[in-house]
């Protein structure tokens, strides 16, 4: 009797994690696997693989510019989120949590009226602009919107938090004996910053480059918003024309390539970076 | 006024409180849904007319043809609609007059539902159930010409219940009779907007009139054009003399090719959907091709607003969007007698002033006030000359537009 007992505890021991696993592993195959394969379907129709060839020649432009806008932004955000992220987590004292709710203050704004607010920061008789025709920044007769300044910028404001946040939280567990060892063994502050602090907070760097990398690639509101018809992302060309049944195809195809050039993008990345457990 | 680099503090309480046009309303939401949806892909328009006159009101009469019209057994019944954003007054059925002088003449109670956002994705969401047969919870859709002309052809649209829309009569004579609707058997206007061109006199320095103000160099760089194939390449092929109902598609292709050239040019500032006028009330866009209920909204919102507004003297582009009952419709008399409600001139005169569209129906203006009367948004001048973009086939349709994004996007 008690030896059947146990073998019934084990065989639930042994069911648990799987019955664990059912909700999300459904939710994953109805909400994501399944629409990716249909959209997968969707992009060999009418004219199967060539929909991904004529694509990607007719949006190579626009590709190469989405890439590079995504790209400058993450390293503008990397640039200034992460002393930001360091002043925080090590000089923020008791304000800590203050100041981290300040970098999330602007998410309860929408994310439309934010990019929208920034337009009349920009345009041509705004502030900013005019600020900087006096201090001649910028030429007489140049404006901000319509550049691709306007939208890099942009993007990288609008994903700020998404690198502050994961950068904080490893730099806020680093255990500060560490660096007072290499204090220790005379390590100048600088040496000690590079081979302990930034090394450890390298996982950090990687979640906050890739959450704010691969939305920025995405987007389009602000290359809508702040752009012009010479800052369209790949985003805006998926926007505008998936309306058209015509067009599904080669919008499916191009969005599917667009994931598949991420993708191998983050795995060099991790490679590069050291961090292949994460990825 | 504000010194050039000071925010006239005016100008940003006016930009938050704007009120929302009916592309603007949609762009936004799509943006805000995620995107999947859409943009301002709902416009155009297509069809046959030739040219809006402005319903002189000559011949308007409610008709009470016989039939057999049974009103009595429709009381207490409900029609249910669906509409485009702001194509009731004050965007609020719950106090509409238009909706409670025709429950209280009839005790048919109408659920009348803002939530058409897109000729494509409307068909989109619907398509399976019409194909089916099934009825889609309406009684009563609204379309652009386009669509409404695929949707007949589909097999999708039920017959008026002619007896309860006697009405029908009243429609603008030109718009009684487009080829993909024989003598309006389907389908019937329920407004008309206008595509025409905006500007600052002040920075133009002078009054335009012409299409190609939108290709002058002298405002290289301060010009926006719309996203919207029909309208873009139609106001394009008006000022190269071309008449956009009729094609072929060689001219068509030719301004598809004038835009390609203007834009690599930097004659545009912006090839935009819904967001021109924000750039065009910053003053940092000096011509805009327009939609008309933008133009009246922004105006009346901030009434010194120095923006005109005009219809060029090659022509301006018409889109027509277009009520009709879908098969599988519960109350399709409900629908009609709404309608028929609707196309009383008395009722439509203060309806489509208030909504600041082109009344379809005849003599309308003559229960206009004189503001009304006066206002170029709802009574456009004789003298101006419409054209409706021809119906695209299917080919006809991916040519341009693959050709249209080349152009504009890539």
């Amino acid at each position: 009797m008690p030896d059947s007992d146990e073998t019934g505890t084990k065989a639930n021991r042994w069911h648990t994690p799987y019955l664990l696993l059912l909700p999300g592993a459904l939710a994953l195959i109805v909400f994501f696997i399944i629409p990716l394969f249909s959209i997968l379907q969707l992009s060999l129709k009418d004219g199967g693989l060539s929909n991904y060839t004529g694509v990607l020649h007719d949006n190579q432009d626009v590709i190469i510019r989405t890439f590079y806008f995504s790209g400058a932004a993450t390293v503008g955000a990397l640039l200034i989120g992460y002393p930001l992220a360091y002043f925080i987590a090590m000089r923020g004292g008791r304000f800590k949590n203050f100041l981290l709710a300040l970098v999330v203050l602007p998410f309860f704004v929408t994310y439309l009226v934010r990019t929208l607010s920034w337009k009349i920061l920009l345009y041509d008789g705004g502030p900013v602009v005019g600020l900087m025709h006096s201090l001649h920044l910028l030429p007489q007769g140049q404006g901000l919107l319509g550049t691709d300044f306007a939208v890099i910028f942009a993007l990288m404001y609008n994903y700020l938090p998404f690198m502050v946040l994961p950068i904080y939280v490893s730099l806020e567990k680093l255990d500060r004996r560490l660096l007072e060892a290499a204090g220790d063994l005379y390590g100048s502050p600088q040496r000690a910053f590079r081979k302990v602090t930034l090394r450890l907070s390298l996982p950090g760097i990687f979640a906050g480059t890739l959450l704010t990398f691969i939305p920025a690639t995405g987007d389009f509101v602000n290359a809508e918003l702040l752009g012009s018809d010479k800052q369209v992302m790949l985003g805006n060309i998926i926007e505008k024309n998936f309306g058209k049944e015509f067009f599904r195809p080669q919008l499916s195809a191009l969005s599917f390539m667009l994931m598949a050039l991420i993708l191998v993008g983050v795995l060099i990345y991790a490679k590069v970076l050291g961090t292949e457990d994460l990825a | 006024m504000t010194g050039p680099n000071e925010i006239d503090p005016k100008l940003i309480s006016h930009l938050a409180e704007l009120r929302t046009s009916r592309r603007r309303f949609l762009s936004r939401g799509a943006i805000l849904m995620g995107g999947v949806a859409l943009g301002p892909t709902f416009l155009a328009a297509c069809g046959s007319s030739k040219k809006t006159d402005t319903g002189s009101g000559s011949g308007a009469t409610t008709q009470t043809t016989g039939g057999t019209a049974d009103m009595a057994a429709l009381k207490g019944t409900t029609m249910t609609m669906f509409n485009w954003p702001l194509y009731i007054e004050d965007d609020d059925a719950s106090t509409s007059p238009t909706i409670k002088g025709f429950t209280d003449a009839t005790g048919i109670k109408v659920d009348y539902q803002s939530n058409i956002d897109g000729n494509d994705t409307f068909l989109t969401k619907y398509e399976p159930d019409l194909k089916a047969g099934h009825g889609i919870g309406a009684d009563l859709i609204v379309l652009t010409s386009w669509e409404a002309a695929n949707m007949i052809e589909a097999g999708y649209i039920e017959e008026w219940p002619s007896a309860y829309f006697p009405n029908i009569a009243n429609v603008l004579s030109e718009q009684a009779n487009p080829d993909w609707d024989p003598n309006r058997a389907h389908s019937i206007p329920w407004a008309i907007g206008q595509t025409g061109i905006a500007y600052w006199p002040s920075k133009t320095g002078g009054t335009l009139d012409s299409v190609n103000a939108l290709f002058d160099p002298k405002f290289k760089g301060k010009v926006t054009i719309l996203d919207e194939m029909r309208d873009s390449v139609g106001l394009t092929m008006l000022g190269m003399g071309n008449d956009p109902t009729t094609g072929p598609i060689d001219q068509e292709l030719a301004a598809v090719d004038k835009i390609k050239s203007a834009r690599d040019d930097g004659q545009f500032r912006k090839i935009t959907g819904n967001d021109y006028t924000e750039d065009l009330q910053l003053g940092d866009t000096w011509v805009a091709m327009a939609w008309s209920g933008d133009i009246a909204s922004l105006k009346a919102g901030n009434p010194d607003l120095a923006i005109e507004f005009y219809i060029p003297t090659e022509g301006g582009m018409n889109f027509v969007d277009n009520a009709m009952i879908p098969i599988g419709a519960k109350n399709p008399e409900g629908a009609a007698a709404f309608m028929n409600h609707v196309y009383d001139p008395k009722v439509a005169g203060p309806l489509y002033e208030s909504i600041n569209y082109v009344s379809p129906v005849t003599g309308a203006v003559d229960y206009m006030t004189a503001d009304g009367k006066a206002s170029p948004f709802v009574n456009p001048s004789v003298d101006s000359k419409f054209y409706e973009f021809r119906i695209l086939t299917a080919d006809e349709d991916q040519q341009l537009s693959t050709a249209f994004t080349a152009a504009t996007q890539q």
